[in-house]
């Protein structure tokens, strides 16, 4: 213990902005939390006071900028410490990588414009679990130091306590402090009791520890009673010394104690599992958002160097803030009130809104440029013109493919056609199948698009005229069975589960085990929406039955066996989509959910040994043990066993679903959790309580087998894939600059994959490209942005997410996701 | 691909620059073969200059050459290597200046006019020990001082002849004792190979020898009697230089130079004892250049690197040259055994003349406490540790001082220290609160290299084995990524089951210079390659280029460091980092013929 050892008092106010109210009383709670701060300042000289979240700072300069002022006066003193350069404290094991870089990006250049420096502690005291792949996020926020409190110890014992070193696979590390207890201690009872865990801790630890302290969660802060109390007992005899400090302070003595910190190398989990599947609302809307801000941003990117387009970053930012906001932790893991989800509506809606109709714009702007131009399409005709196709000619249709790599997958039009031909003129394999409306044709079109990286291609299609047509497709169906170059799918007339799934690759069939694609509803009803101290669910309270099932597709493009499962009042349609040359069997479905406190599994039991659960995580892969424990996972998890020597692996595919569990050798996505709003260790009174994924449900999951570690297959990519199609846009005839194919950024390596392409926030005009390395492995790479004739070699680390800057004039920086606007000053 | 790995024959750039004072050699085709811009349409690969900066091309072979005014591209599309696809010519190192004008070929050779000059330029297919020897023949020419290999200073830019007769480094000791590594590995593979009295393998057994030598002199210079290890020394016909404590012997005393150092810290005339002549063998080596010890001036305040060094080489001269030279075996036992005694006795520091510690040689507790020394003991605690097992394995006395001394280091936590450094280097570099590479000291890989491998190798205990290899594993987490064989080979004779990148590796010996002359290159014109950015401001390369296309440098530098220009072409380097990767890999049979 050196002479710094020390009790840091750490006076804040934790502010939930949601959660047992709105946003509006959040708001107003903010005002009068940060009021009551700058009193205290006033009153007590030393005294220093610590508080996170842009956002409120932001609500703050808007709604009372006298008071800001205030603020940035003590901020300038040292003695009020904003902290997290986030936009709010966000769930920590939801939100994509890239929702954490722009997490970053938009409020620690808020604080850098407003204050003259950006926050250096990342502080998430509330969230209720910590990826693994936090370390390299917070040092690419310009964070190297970190505080978190949950799982406390009762939850989780093996992770450190107190202080320790975080690293990831990249190699970022980041200073971790554990609060030891809570986070807000107020009155002199609670400060008594507090301060012997803290006395106790740095007895133990032999390092300076930070006492956190003030009224919170419905903010507050330090009272005068707290104050008076601290100031009291700072220099007791027989008890380690306390002094008002800060985080950053605190962090700046422990670097100097010399003192040897634990490294960890996992993530910090769990505390609440249940709420990584409560409240599917808000999931799907997070996910949705972050899937059209990601294709329209990319797209708008494209356009503004391409086709005119006007610089969309404000537009862009205040959606993007509105997702931040979204993300906030007792939000977006669905434990708010009933009423909040109302407002989550209307603000992820106004995000996806804004996306969309970028999306749009870039798309139409870019696709006018496009040569689509055909001798004869003007002149007159004297019949009735529909579908913007000139009689006798084959209608243009551009296909937008916003994921950086090449794709060939079947896309969607809203008219049936009688052929579709690429832009060599080559015929590709297409279906009309059926159409979601009940007037015309009732029929649309698929076919199957091959896109560059971000990139499009145009299509041409001729109007339905009845002929027959037999392309060479791989797909194939026969009674409950349905096949394609990739994949054998047969399912049970009984059950409705699969029966049989071979990957024809190397005949392996995976239901081996018994039926797969279960679906299985569980008993949830002892536990609160958090699920607090319940971290497996595997009281199963039965399993769906089978209504009915039929082939209702069998096409060229693709073929489609409907399920429709029942349980109590509850209805489970699926659709397995086997589509050309896919190598993942898609599953739409449809639920009419009513069973209250329960939570809906689709199971994978696999045989096999040695199994290794793998899941995505936020830019990122992590394993697990499967020991059937409740999971935050991102858009694919994974279970690999050993069959006859051979390793192999299914991964369940989803695009708004972040829960699982692998009890064994059964992989178990959960799609959904029934179980009361914002119900916080409750007696559970009589009341007509509203339930969190009561009624339509509507999602997909998707089936993807490999040889091999999750890792090392292309399961991420295919996961992008299934969560970012590429996009029909209807054109017209037109002479244009733009050939009918193009492709503006890709990557020499399959395993590097773009997570961003935008307009750098300085007005510059350069790019900002954001990719990251998905199989684990060193990369030597070359990328290439053809919007500025840049390419240019690069080197990443396992799992490292690297920034580039690209100028004007091809040369690039690679940057934090601060985009070098901001420096270390 | 898996070890032992064999590198192909590699085609090595040779440039010969004509300037301007030269017009008269540049052929007057080149002068006119005049300029068309070429069409890089075709080109789907990251190119080094902007495609609107090239000027001219020439096709040759199947190899297109790209004249730009920022430099020459070779893009050969049928390479096999990757890293062979593109390479890139640039001021000072290949060409007079940056505007390539014309291009023209003249047999094997391509001529490249520029603003100021022209460049012939051959590629030249050499093996890689050819290139090694190469190097090896550059280095014993140019830069070797009586057996000390560091660097050589010229007087006039490119024109090695016009060598500095003098020079001094304050690492003469570690990196002449480095060199000697290599030469002793290459000596025992050729010996392996041609026997014992094979001319190639007495020429090699002669080279070794002197190096270890030189190694050695350092080590017994002071005449003090008491295992002090000199930095480096000059002679009374060169200047002395004024960076440091200097000393100069006179007959059985030695005073302290006047310097600005020994007048600020007021040591100027003081005059101690030197009792112990420097053994006659080792002597010679300035004797025979015609001065005595009288004029010997030697520096000191000599550091952990060299102590380190110094007990390496013992250990390997022991092992490869010890056999068939009994007296050299017994002035390596002697003089390790002086030294490690001297610090033992000293509460494991260098101890200076006056009596205070040297300022980078302590190795004890109290400086392990101390805020330098708290990140320096994961380092340092293997160092001791090693000299303490290369002293009890070279004299085979596993019992007494040295193993007692050895328990007792274990005893207080230094087998321990080791495997914190990961975490202490961390915690040290963030005071800045930056970005931890900002930070980073690169010279400590190749201490870090010297001092795991060694110990680990020689202990004898299997868990405290297991627990150095976990050390060296750490430090390979910063070290890996500089995919340098001198680091990453000695990691695998050391931890066989760790992985490492053999195709880098063999990239690494292909694409070396095939001279150690310190010719920049232009990195700022690349487009190829995108600057990254630390948070604190330092500047790197995105991707590691090949080191034909960087900085020359010791094991001592950030490879990936953003930096255009070094040595003006001023300094020869030692080819050391050459021959000690590549004889080491021979030697550990991780590197076939």
């Amino acid at each position: 213990m050196s002479e710094f050892s020390k009790i840091h008092l750490i006076g804040n106010a934790h502010l939930d902005p949601v959660w047992l109210w709105r946003w509006q009383e959040g708001c107003g709670e903010v005002m009068q939390t940060f009021r009551s701060a700058l009193d205290r300042l006033n009153e007590y000289d030393d005294f220093v006071f610590t508080c996170s979240s842009a956002a409120y700072y932001s609500w703050v300069k808007e709604i009372d900028p006298a008071m800001f002022e205030e603020i940035k006066e003590r901020v300038q003193e040292g003695r009020w410490v904003p902290v997290n350069g986030w936009w709010v404290q966000p769930d920590c094991n939801i939100p994509s990588a890239e929702s954490f870089a722009r997490q970053a990006l938009y409020s620690q250049l808020f604080y850098y414009e407003n204050f003259g420096k950006i926050c250096r502690t990342g502080y998430n005291v509330d969230s209720f679990g910590h990826n693994a792949n936090l370390p390299q996020l917070l040092m690419n926020a310009g964070m190297p130091a970190y505080v978190m409190m949950r799982p406390g110890m009762h939850e989780n014992a093996e992770i450190p306590e107190s202080a320790f070193i975080w690293k990831h696979r990249d190699g970022s590390k980041v200073i971790t402090y554990r609060i030891p207890n809570t986070y807000a201690p107020s009155g002199s009872h609670s400060l008594e009791r507090e301060r012997k865990v803290y006395e106790d801790a740095i007895n133990e630890t032999g390092h300076g520890v930070m006492f956190f302290y003030g009224v919170g969660n419905h903010g507050g802060g330090p009272t005068k009673s707290d104050m008076n109390w601290m100031i009291e007992h700072m220099e007791d005899d027989g008890w380690h010394e306390m002094e008002f400090s800060s985080p950053d302070d605190y962090f700046r003595d422990l670097l100097v104690e010399m003192v040897d910190l634990p490294m960890w190398e996992d993530e910090l989990q769990h505390h609440a599992s249940g709420c990584y599947s409560a409240t599917s609302l808000v999931k799907q809307l997070n996910r949705n958002a972050e899937n059209e801000l990601y294709a329209a941003e990319s797209f708008a990117t494209v356009a503004n160097f391409i086709a005119d387009m006007n610089p969309s970053n404000e537009e862009f930012a205040k959606a993007w803030k509105e997702v931040c906001f979204n993300q906030f932790h007792d939000i977006l893991c669905g434990c708010s009130i009933m009423e909040a989800y109302e407002d989550v509506r209307h603000t992820f809606g106004a995000a996806i809104n804004t996306a969309m109709k970028k999306y749009n714009e870039a798309a139409l702007r870019i696709a006018g440029k496009i040569d689509t131009w055909l001798d004869g399409v003007s002149d007159p005709v004297d019949t009735c013109v529909r579908h913007h196709s000139a009689p006798g000619f084959p209608r243009p249709v551009a296909v937008f493919n916003p994921l950086s790599f090449d794709v060939e997958v079947p896309v969607q039009t809203y008219h049936p056609s009688s052929k579709v031909k690429d832009c060599d003129g080559n015929e590709v394999v297409f279906s009309n199948v059926r159409s979601s409306r009940s007037n015309d044709s009732h029929l649309d079109t698929v076919f199957l698009a091959k896109v560059p990286a971000m990139g499009y291609a145009t299509y041409w299609l001729d109007e339905f005229d009845g002929d027959e047509y037999a392309p060479d497709s791989d797909v194939n169906a026969n009674g409950l069975c349905m096949e394609n170059e990739y994949l054998k799918v047969a399912f049970s007339n009984e059950t409705g589960c699969i029966t049989s799934l071979i990957d024809k690759q190397n005949g392996y069939d995976y239901a081996a085990n018994g039926e797969l694609a279960v679906p299985t509803v569980i008993d949830d009803h002892k536990t609160d929406t958090w699920a607090h101290n319940v971290f497996k669910f595997h009281d199963i309270k039965g399993v769906m039955a089978l209504e009915s099932i039929e082939l209702i597709e069998d096409e060229y493009a693709r073929a489609v066996i409907r399920t429709v499962h029942t349980f109590g009042k509850s209805v489970l349609h699926q659709d397995f989509i086997l589509g050309a040359k896919q190598k993942t069997l898609r599953v739409k479905c449809r639920a009419m959910w009513s069973e209250q406190f329960t939570m809906l599994k689709t199971s994978f039991k696999l045989a096999g040994e040695d199994g290794i659960n793998t899941a995505e995580i936020p830019g990122s892969f992590i394993k697990r043990p499967t020991n059937g424990e409740e999971e935050p996972h991102q858009r694919w998890a994974d279970l690999t066993v050993t069959v006859d020597g051979v390793r192999r692996g299914l991964s369940i595919l989803n695009d708004s679903k972040y829960s699982y569990d692998c009890p064994d050798n059964d992989l178990r996505l959960t799609l959904l959790r029934n179980v009361i709003f914002a119900d916080h260790y409750s007696p559970r009174p009589e009341a007509d309580f509203r339930f969190c994924d009561e009624g339509l449900q509507s999602f997909e999951y998707g089936i993807y087998l490999h040889e091999g570690e999750a890792e090392c297959s292309d399961v991420t990519k295919e996961a992008a894939l299934f969560n970012i199609r590429p996009n029909c846009v209807p054109m017209g005839y037109h002479k244009g600059s733009l050939p009918q194919k193009q492709g503006f950024v890709r990557f020499n390596a399959d395993n590097i994959l773009m997570t961003a392409l935008k307009l750098c926030e300085d007005g510059s005009g350069d790019i900002i490209l954001r990719c990251h390395e998905t199989k684990g492995k060193e990369t030597h790479c070359a990328v290439f942005c053809d919007l500025v004739e840049a390419a240019f070699r690069t080197y990443f680390e396992p799992n490292e997410i690297k920034t580039f800057r690209i100028h004007k004039d091809g040369f690039a920086d690679e940057l934090n996701f601060l985009e070098g606007i901001v420096s270390n000053d | 691909m898996a070890f032992p790995i064999k590198i192909p024959k590699t085609l090595t750039r040779v440039c010969e620059i004509y300037n301007k004072y030269a017009k008269k050699q540049i052929p007057t085709e080149l002068k006119l073969a005049g300029a068309k811009k070429p069409d890089l349409s075709g080109l789907d690969i990251p190119l080094p200059s902007k495609r609107s900066e090239y000027t001219c091309s020439l096709k040759k072979d199947g190899v297109l050459w790209l004249g730009a005014t920022t430099g020459l591209t070779r893009y050969d599309p049928n390479a096999e290597r990757e890293y062979d696809k593109i390479m890139y010519f640039s001021a000072d190192r290949d060409l007079p200046d940056n505007h390539v004008k014309s291009l023209w070929a003249d047999g094997d050779a391509v001529w490249a006019l520029t603003e100021t000059g022209a460049s012939r330029i051959t590629m030249v297919e050499y093996t890689a020990e050819e290139l090694g020897d190469i190097l090896r023949a550059e280095t014993k020419k140019y830069v070797d001082r009586r057996g000390m290999v560091t660097q050589r200073h010229l007087t006039v830019p490119r024109v090695k002849e016009s060598k500095v007769p003098y020079n001094h480094s304050d690492n003469d000791g570690c990196f002449t004792a480095s060199y000697a590594m290599g030469e002793m590995c290459r000596f025992h593979v050729l010996k392996e190979k041609y026997g014992a009295e094979d001319e190639r393998v007495l020429e090699a057994r002669k080279s070794a020898t002197r190096a270890v030598e030189a190694a050695l002199l350092l080590m017994n210079i002071s005449g003090r009697g008491n295992g002090f290890v000199a930095r480096t020394y000059v002679t009374t016909a060169e200047p002395c230089p004024d960076d440091g404590l200097f000393y100069k012997k006179q007959g059985d005393k030695t005073y302290v130079v006047t310097t600005s150092d020994s007048i600020h810290k007021n040591m100027v005339g003081m005059v101690f004892d030197s009792p112990c002549p420097v053994p006659d063998r080792l002597a010679k080596l300035y004797r025979d250049e015609g001065f005595t010890d009288d004029d010997i001036i030697y520096k000191g305040d000599t550091s952990s690197d060299e102590i380190t060094t110094h007990f390496v080489n013992i250990w390997m001269a022991h092992e490869i040259l010890g056999p068939d030279d009994p007296e050299l075996d017994e002035l390596l036992i002697m003089s390790g055994t002086n030294t490690l005694n001297h610090i033992i006795d000293n509460g494991f520091v260098l101890r200076e003349c006056h009596g205070k510690p040297t300022t980078w040689a302590k190795w004890n507790i109290d400086y392990f406490n101390t805020s330098f020394g708290w990140a320096d003991a994961c380092l340092n605690s293997a160092q001791i540790l090693m000299y303490l097992r290369v002293m009890m394995y070279v004299t085979g006395q596993f019992e007494g001082k040295w193993n007692d001394t050895f328990n007792t280091l274990i005893a207080q936590g230094y087998d321990k220290l080791p495997l914190k450094h990961e975490e202490r280097f961390h915690m040290s570099s963030m005071i800045s609160m930056a970005d931890s590479v900002e930070e980073m000291m690169f010279g400590d890989h190749m201490l870090a290299t010297l001092a795991l491998w060694p110990l680990i190798l020689l202990e004898t205990d299997a868990e405290r084995k297991e627990n150095f290899r976990k050390a060296f594993k750490s430090w390979n987490g910063t070290i890996r990524r500089e995919h340098d064989p001198g680091y990453d080979i000695p990691f695998l004779a050391a931890c066989p089951d760790a992985y490492v990148d053999s195709e880098m590796m063999i990239d690494w010996f292909r694409r070396t210079n095939a001279s150690r002359l310190c010719s920049g290159c232009d990195i700022d014109s690349r487009k190829d390659i995108a600057r990254r950015y630390r948070f604190g401001g330092y500047k790197e390369t995105s991707a590691l280029l090949p080191p034909d296309e960087r900085f020359i440098s010791k094991y001592d530098r950030n490879p990936y460091e953003w930096k255009t220009e070094e040595g003006g072409m001023t300094q020869i380097e030692s080819c050391y980092v050459y021959t000690f990767a590549y004889w080491l890999g021979r030697y550990y049979g991780l590197i076939e013929e």
